[in-house]
């Protein structure tokens, strides 16, 4: 598809980032939806709702699917669970992460359940989507300024399976596979405000 | 070896035979064939033609892992992964399996291999810069090493020859170290690249910053495409659109009717006839039926890159050459040479919020050496001197630097937007050459056609540490001199081979006692033999080196067929 929109007055040095933003993100939307989203998402939701793990135990995958969904979910442009993020971290787990970064990520898991039965004596997957974002921002703190923790590698691999996913590629970023000569300078907008799709 | 087959036979005799078909050796083939030699290109790994790039356009979702590879593939690759980029699953197949392809370091070196037809031509960066008088003459003005036996005059029409035929995009510039050449258009520099060259030309005198000079086709050239700004070129590509052997020089080969080219074929040694004082041939080890071949020719020029062609020359051991085939002077594999490189700077920009780029340039910028070039730049507590590489670009998802916490719709929406921008510098190093850092064979591991491996003993010395400060230093004077904030410098170190500008092992000199080539690239003490890859450099420039191999190449293959016209070889 084409994400090329001729905004009436886009001027974000004027406006300011935020700002900038925000339209970015109303523009998506009007471009988006409603056919050309619902089509992704239609296309999307049934595969991965019902994908079933290959690594992962089912109680571990469902705590991934909640959790990637908090930390890419479903706005005007699809969510991480979306477009088959939980079935690529399962992927990961089984065949892509070494050894060690597989036990750091599994603990992880099993320490939000941990932490969500103490809280709520509920399973992650179960808790609203407020009360997964705080347990989730604690981890994400404790996480700070470290390395290769469990929050680090759920949110690379949500990031990486999102932005590397045909849906992503095709709908949400710019693709454009054969661009021809380099241009230098152009106005953000011809690329419909959105970063090429990798 | 059990059998040699064919040993003599009329069939397997050539006029030439070039060993590897990376740039060197593609070159070789081209010139030598084209002036009408029956030339045999020996190549130790598998047949790729022009468009046989499997990955070329397969989109990141068209790959199971996406951009990694399974730890399972991994395995096979722990040496090759240490660039970071080659195990990518788009590449990965362009690089040799490690366990496979043994080697040994008393120090770290990171050896960097492609065995197919193409070798490295398909995989390198195609920076490509001239070498300069400052190059040249710095041996002998330092007193280091050994002079080189030949000055820019003699190779700058062999410069322009090589750049007319492969495409070498760039801008001129008018400056003595870093000569002009004969240039496709520039590419373009994006708008803050354009405003950061600005600043820096406001504050510094003699530093330009210019755009790289690389063999990417900016407009139709010789039959292959223009650059579609994909930034996928290792993969190979479909368009021709960057200098290879495969899209270049072996079309062109195979067009003059004079070319063989055999695949699996491992050239173990070169045969030298004692009562000749002559090299006749090579013993090849098919890398499939391991059965052993011998093929002759009237010259032979190596070109299997600096490590295999050294390593060719080390085990061709014979009575007259008992450490090896021209080794008189004991100076093969020694001198071992990289560039040393990963040091620099990133600084952040808030302008040009508005404005973006189209396409993916596979070329950034380039600030060339600024140090050493006369008394005014003199420095005290090193030789020689670096160039930059660098870009601007805007953040995207796959440079994510917001905080952990940050999750959510607002860091997605943030993600899909074009991100900030970032302008980031690295520099590229001279390194001495040391008689001590060096190569050398390894009979106690053996590969699995019975083969001694190599094994490297090479580290960088004080001049090069010395260098890296300034590297760093300079790289953050200058971002902040353009007005980019959060500049941040970066030492991520790099171990001798990382940079894949092996060179040095069979240099060229002017003595025979001291060096192993002469000024034409042959073995002194075989003059038929001839080495043109990385080996022969005598020493190595801070600028990136394949075009002058190109240009090596091409004189020495004009040097042979008129040393073979006047019956000399």
């Amino acid at each position: 598809m084409s994400l090329n929109f001729s905004p009436a007055t886009n001027d974000p040095q004027a406006i300011g980032r935020r700002e900038a933003l925000k339209r970015t993100a109303l523009l998506l939307g009007a471009a988006l939806s409603p056919s050309i989203l619902a089509g992704a998402l239609r296309a999307q939701v049934p595969a991965t709702g019902a994908a079933k793990p290959v690594y992962l135990t089912a109680a571990e995958f469902a705590t991934v699917v909640a959790a990637a969904e908090r930390i890419l979910p479903r706005t005007d442009t699809p969510g991480a669970a979306d477009v088959g993020v939980p079935a690529f971290i399962d992927l990961m787990v089984g065949e892509y992460l070494t050894p060690a970064e597989k036990k750091t990520f599994l603990a992880g898991l099993a320490e939000v359940e941990t932490a969500s039965a103490q809280a709520h004596r509920r399973a992650f997957s179960q808790l609203v989507p407020v009360e997964q974002d705080t347990l989730l921002k604690r981890i994400a703190t404790a996480a700070e300024g470290k390395q290769g923790t469990f929050f680090h590698l759920l949110r690379e691999a949500t990031l990486a399976g999102y932005f590397t996913s045909e849906t992503v590629g095709k709908t949400v970023t710019h693709y454009d596979p054969i661009p021809g000569p380099f241009q230098g300078c152009i106005p953000m907008s011809q690329v419909g405000n959105v970063a090429w799709t990798r | 070896m059990a059998t040699i087959s064919g040993a003599g036979t009329r069939q397997n005799t050539y006029d030439a035979i070039v060993i590897g078909s990376g740039i060197s050796g593609g070159w070789a083939a081209k010139e030598l064939s084209e002036k009408g030699l029956k030339t045999l290109v020996l190549e130790r790994g598998r047949d790729v033609k022009h468009g046989d790039y499997p990955t070329a356009m397969l989109d990141s979702w068209q790959f199971p892992g996406r951009n990694k590879l399974p730890q399972a593939a991994l395995a096979t690759q722990q040496k090759q992964n240490r660039t970071g980029y080659t195990t990518h699953p788009g590449s990965a197949h362009w690089f040799v399996n490690d366990v496979e392809n043994p080697y040994s370091e008393d120090k770290p070196f990171d050896w960097m291999r492609g065995y197919h037809v193409g070798g490295r031509s398909l995989l390198w960066g195609r920076q490509s810069y001239r070498f300069s008088d400052l190059d040249f003459e710095a041996n002998a003005k330092d007193g280091v090493a050994v002079d080189w036996p030949i000055r820019y005059a003699d190779l700058a029409p062999w410069y322009d020859y090589v750049e007319r035929y492969a495409g070498i995009s760039g801008s001129t510039e008018n400056l003595p170290h870093l000569p002009d050449g004969q240039f496709l258009p520039p590419m373009e520099m994006n708008c803050l690249e354009r405003e950061v060259k600005k600043r820096i030309a406001a504050k510094f005198n003699g530093r330009p910053m210019i755009i790289g000079r690389a063999a990417n086709l900016t407009r139709e050239h010789l039959g292959r495409g223009t650059c579609q700004s994909r930034n996928r070129c290792i993969r190979g590509c479909p368009y021709g659109a960057y200098f290879s052997s495969n899209a270049s020089t072996l079309p062109a080969a195979y067009a003059s009717g004079n070319l063989t080219l055999r695949p699996f074929s491992i050239v173990n040694q070169i045969i030298y006839d004692e009562a000749k004082g002559r090299a006749t041939g090579v013993r090849v080890i098919d890398a499939q039926t391991n059965e052993v071949i011998e093929f002759h020719a009237k010259v032979i020029f190596s070109c299997a890159s600096a490590v295999a062609s050294t390593f060719i020359l080390l085990n061709s051991k014979s009575q007259r050459f008992p450490n090896g085939l021209g080794n008189d002077s004991g100076e093969l594999g020694h001198n071992l040479m990289d560039h040393h490189f990963k040091v620099g700077a990133t600084g952040m920009s808030d302008e040009f919020a508005d404005t973006y780029y189209k396409g993916s340039r596979p070329n950034g910028i380039y600030i060339p050496r600024f140090r050493n070039l006369n008394a005014a730049t003199k420095q005290k507590d090193y030789l020689r001197g670096f160039g930059y590489q660098g870009n601007a670009s805007r953040v995207d998802w796959t440079q994510n630097i917001k905080e952990l916490s940050q999750f959510g719709a607002g860091l997605k929406a943030d993600l899909i937007a074009p991100g900030p921008w970032r302008f980031g510098i690295g520099s590229w190093g001279e390194c001495l050459p040391y008689h001590e850092n060096r190569l050398y064979l390894n009979d106690a591991v053996r590969d699995k056609w019975g083969q001694p491996t190599v094994t490297f003993s090479c580290e960088w010395k004080q001049n090069e540490l010395n260098m890296r400060k300034d590297m760093k230093a300079s790289a953050v004077e200058m971002l902040e001199a353009a007005g980019l904030r959060k500049v941040t410098a970066f030492d991520d170190g790099s171990a001798p081979g990382l940079c894949i500008h092996e060179m040095g092992t069979a240099r060229m000199g002017r003595d025979p006692k001291s060096s192993v080539l002469n000024a034409w690239n042959q073995v002194h003490t075989a003059p038929n033999v001839f080495v043109t890859d990385g080996a022969c450099m005598t020493s190595n420039s801070c600028v990136n080196p394949s075009l002058t191999y190109m240009a090596l190449t091409a004189r020495a293959c004009d040097r042979a067929v008129s040393e073979l016209k006047q019956h000399n070889l």
